[in-house]
């Protein structure tokens, strides 16, 4: 195995990492909020791929369309986060773990359910935009654009959440609400406001990484499935709730899984399944455990 | 009269902040012990480690002539330990009733008294009788098909003590078993308790924060402060200790004398 | 009370048996089906309705028990059908031992749900790389077995001969998971489920309990998928996928996961939702989405709990009796009722 192939394998790992990441930032914010594990996530992100794609088609015309998609994507996907919260949501803050997970889980099928009405089963696939559709040669090396394209954008909205999260005032508010809501409210921040605002945002998160990550994959129902649950995995090996973790562990489990598929091709995804329960026996709160975001 | 408990010298800190620094004392058979103390003295941890919720670092702890210092909690039940929560903890599901029940099947598994037999769907009539004499004593026989979630907080109080006492203790340790409740109920609760403790003969030791009612139950007490021991001894004993006044009792005990 | 019930119990099980009688190939097919999943949806819904664990990898012990038996059976080793059930119980708890051991001790809750999640991926990733087990085609052209009795012997390979079969299979089981929720041991792990704390302080070794619920868990799991393998004739790595795991949390908690009966319920309805709905493709999902989402929200104790609320309601208009002496949700219900 040479050098190159390593290099190129991680590269490829960051990229991948970057994409779960997309996937994970949202959920894990949800989660350092409201404490839901919102199996849904995957579902939204779903519906993000598929409104972009109807925007944009098989093939965009340029790389300023299929942003412009993807944004429009994350704005209809909040938009449809925003009723979900105000029906569903809303009644899970209280509720048993495992029934949060079976109502989440209650979207996802009613989601699947209805993209399939709409859209039907078919597989299609979208190709990336002009200016990304080549490669970039750094060296004895090529490199996808797009997957150069999916790390910048990874970084991007990681920078900005953590911005968002650490320095301004609406991050603080949630931050005072993930640690303690019934405090907060006392203190006089608008509980539901920063609650719904999280779930919004997070939906926002799904929908947009949907669009970004279009011409990734072939676009069918069952495209949440796999995204989600590395994201999940993510998620919980950052610690939950923690974007910062999040990030961390997205980029990690990226890495390994590419590597796993270089090793290991026949055995798609084992190699991150073993790892995380490995890490989770050793180390069950994760990288940066605690329920802060 | 021989020691039941001994706990020596333990130690407990959680990370680095210690709470326990070497507390030592010994129950004696069917006397009944109190352990008092401001907020913060470590009278929970105490009794955490005592009946194996949480266990020490330092010290040991020998019961019955067992050393259980490093034995869990449902271990230390089955020897003979029996507890209460300080915020009443019965199952809201069950009735009253299936409460007892619950607890007295799991005494009959555990200390394999007489094994029951695992498809016996309907409990057994003498399982049922012995939880309707309980219950009577309870003085909660009317609420016997009430769920546990209905109750008030003084019944729930009397439910857990039952739970309790369905597993036949040897030893009853309760905690601040008088917690939250109105004066009356104080009242209640401490003669129910020295009615079982003599019906049952049974070693109690409690932790508790009102005064009257240690003074209605204890033989001996200790006084905890900050993780420390003050003092140990009689009620009397302790009541003349200086450093005891100081610390917790307060001069306006003793009204004029100071 | 008891006898309405009684009665409505004994027509189901008519229906049940008498269903090659009156239905088609396809019907019968899925009626079979219906009663595979019952069983693993009654052995998944002990560990969640009953302890209080959720697993979500539930479906790798009914792939390995599925896999054994169709193995065995394709092989033509010649072991009789019982014992290779049996073997598949076996199976299944062996791996639920060790799993659980390593698992129970740590974990609850989410995590556990991740774990035994990655977990059962893992082994479907293993058995679709295995070519001894068919990679991702599976074993095909499982025959079925003949049951041999000594005294007597019968031919299965019929379907309506091996779904008679399947009754009597899914009864006996049904009725040793009843027995195992309604004894002593159940009414621990129910209070287990409510407060596992309390529980240890009744002299209880929670962890113990815990594991040995899992391990009767994943043995009658593993009958069950050892069951499916001849029925179906086929068994594929998607037995072991996670979807396949969510179908007995669905349905335990469509029927009312605090009742026994409920996730039989459950399984029931969600065949006919997928049944009638199985011509426009997504509007099953739909359905049952919704169905879920209005059971979790308003009515968690699922359909069994309305019915049993209902009948509260009706029966304590008639008599005017106290609460808490009529049909109360839960299985702890049949405790009291017995004795008033």
């Amino acid at each position: 195995m040479a050098p190159i192939d390593l290099l190129f394998t991680v590269l490829n790992g960051l990229s991948t990492g970057m994409a779960v990441f997309l996937v994970a930032a949202g959920l894990t914010l949800i989660f350092g909020i409201l404490k839901i594990l919102n199996f849904a996530h995957g579902a939204f992100f779903m519906i993000g791929a598929y409104v972009a794609y109807s925007i944009i088609g098989s093939n965009p015309s340029s790389l300023w369309i299929f942003i412009l998609a993807a944004l429009v994507a994350g704005v209809v996907v909040a938009a449809l986060g925003f009723v979900a919260d105000r029906i569903v949501l809303r009644r899970l803050r209280n509720v048993d773990e495992a029934y949060m997970l079976i109502a989440t889980f209650a979207v996802v099928l009613i989601c699947s359910g209805v993209v399939k009405l709409i859209w039907g089963v078919n597989y299609a696939s979208v190709n990336p935009p002009p200016l990304l559709d080549g490669a970039i040669a750094a060296g004895p090396l090529f490199i996808p654009s797009y997957s150069l394209f999916v790390i910048v954008a990874g970084f991007v909205v990681y920078l900005a959440l953590d911005i968002a999260i650490h320095r301004t005032w609406i991050g603080k508010l949630l931050q005072s609400v993930a640690n303690d809501g019934w405090m907060s409210g006392l203190l006089g921040i608008n509980v539901p406001f920063a609650l719904t605002s999280t779930v919004v945002v997070s939906f926002m998160l799904a929908g947009l990484a949907g669009g970004l990550l279009l011409a990734n994959q072939t676009l069918s129902p069952i495209l949440g499935e796999s995204y989600l649950l590395l994201a999940f995995m993510a998620v919980i090996i950052g610690g939950l709730g923690n974007v910062r973790g999040a990030f961390l562990a997205s980029v990690l489990l990226g890495v390994i899984e590419s590597g796993s598929s270089l090793l290991i091709p026949n055995m798609p995804g084992m190699a991150t399944y073993v790892f995380v329960i490995l890490f989770l026996l050793v180390k069950p709160q994760g990288l940066l455990g605690g329920h802060r975001i | 009269m021989t020691t039941l408990l001994n706990v020596d010298n333990v130690y407990k800190s959680y990370g680095s902040l210690p709470v326990l620094k070497g507390i030592s004392l010994t129950v004696e058979e069917k006397e009944t012990f109190a352990i008092i103390g401001p907020n913060g003295a470590g009278k929970t941890t105490l009794f955490r480690v005592m009946t194996g919720e949480v266990l020490s670092e330092r010290g040991r702890i020998t019961y019955s002539g067992h050393d259980v210092t490093g034995k869990s909690a449902h271990d230390r039940v089955q020897l003979g330990m029996g507890r209460t929560f300080q915020v009443a903890r019965v199952f809201p599901e069950f009735t009253v009733e299936e409460n007892i029940i619950v607890a007295i099947e799991a005494r009959l598994r555990s200390r394999s008294e007489r094994p029951l037999p695992w498809y016996r769907t309907r409990p057994g009539s003498s399982v049922r009788e012995e939880a309707g004499a309980l219950l009577q004593d309870l003085d909660l026989w009317s609420k016997k098909a009430t769920e546990a979630k209905f109750l008030s907080h003084g019944d729930k109080k009397r439910l857990e003590l039952g739970i309790a006492l369905a597993g036949k203790p040897q030893i009853l340790m309760l905690d601040e078993p008088t917690a939250g409740m109105s004066p009356s109920d104080r009242i209640a609760t401490t003669e129910l308790i020295i009615r079982l403790r003599a019906a049952n003969a049974m070693t109690v030791v409690m932790t508790e924060h009102d005064m009257d009612v240690i003074f209605g139950l204890a033989n001996r007490i200790l006084v905890m402060n900050q993780g420390e021991m003050i003092a140990i001894g009689t009620i009397d004993e302790v009541r003349a200790n200086p450093i005891v006044r100081e610390v917790y009792l307060g001069k306006e005990m003793y009204g004029a004398d100071g | 009370m008891k006898i309405i019930n009684a009665v409505l119990f004994l027509a189901c099980l008519a229906v049940m048996f008498t269903v090659p009688l009156w239905a088609d190939q396809g019907i019968l097919f899925i009626a079979g089906l219906v009663l595979v999943e019952v069983v693993f949806a009654l052995s998944w819904n002990l560990l969640f309705g009953f302890t209080g664990l959720a697993s979500f990898g539930h479906a790798a012990f009914f792939a390995i028990g599925a896999y054994l038996c169709g193995y065995a059976l394709r092989a033509g080793i010649g072991a009789p059908f019982l014992l290779l059930i049996l073997a598949a119980g076996v199976a299944g708890a062996v791996a639920a031992v060790l799993t659980g051991m390593v698992l129970l001790r740590r974990t609850t809750g989410i995590h556990l749900a991740i774990f035994t999640l990655a977990l059962a991926e893992i082994l479907r990733i293993l058995v679709g790389y295995s070519t001894a087990l068919g990679r991702e085609d599976g074993l095909a052209s499982i025959p079925r077995p003949s049951l041999e009795l000594g005294f007597a012997s019968f031919n299965l390979a019929s379907g309506e001969a091996y779904y008679w079969f399947l009754c009597l299979a899914a009864t006996v089981i049904a009725a040793f998971l009843w027995l195992v929720c309604h004894g002593p041991f159940g009414r621990i792990l129910v209070s287990i489920r409510q407060d596992p704390e309390r529980t240890t302080f009744m002299g209880i070794n929670v962890p113990a309990y815990r594991l040995a619920a899992f391990t009767i868990s994943g043995a009658t799991s593993g009958m069950a998928g050892a069951l499916y393998a001849p029925w179906a004739q086929i068994v594929t790595p998607e037995s072991a996928h996670w979807i396949h795991s969510t179908q007995p949390m669905l349905a335990s908690l469509l029927g009312g996961a605090q009742s026994f009966w409920g996730p039989v319920v459950g399984t029931v309805l969600f065949s006919i939702i997928n049944y009638s709905t199985r011509n426009l493709v997504g509007l099953s999902e739909l359905v049952i989405g919704a169905v879920l989402l209005v059971i979790v929200l308003a009515a968690p104790s699922g359909v069994v709990g309305l019915v049993r609320e209902l009948r509260r309601r009706l029966s304590a208009r008639v008599s005017q009796t106290g609460p808490g002496t009529e049909g109360k949700v839960g299985p702890k219900g049949k405790l009291v009722q017995e004795a008033a």
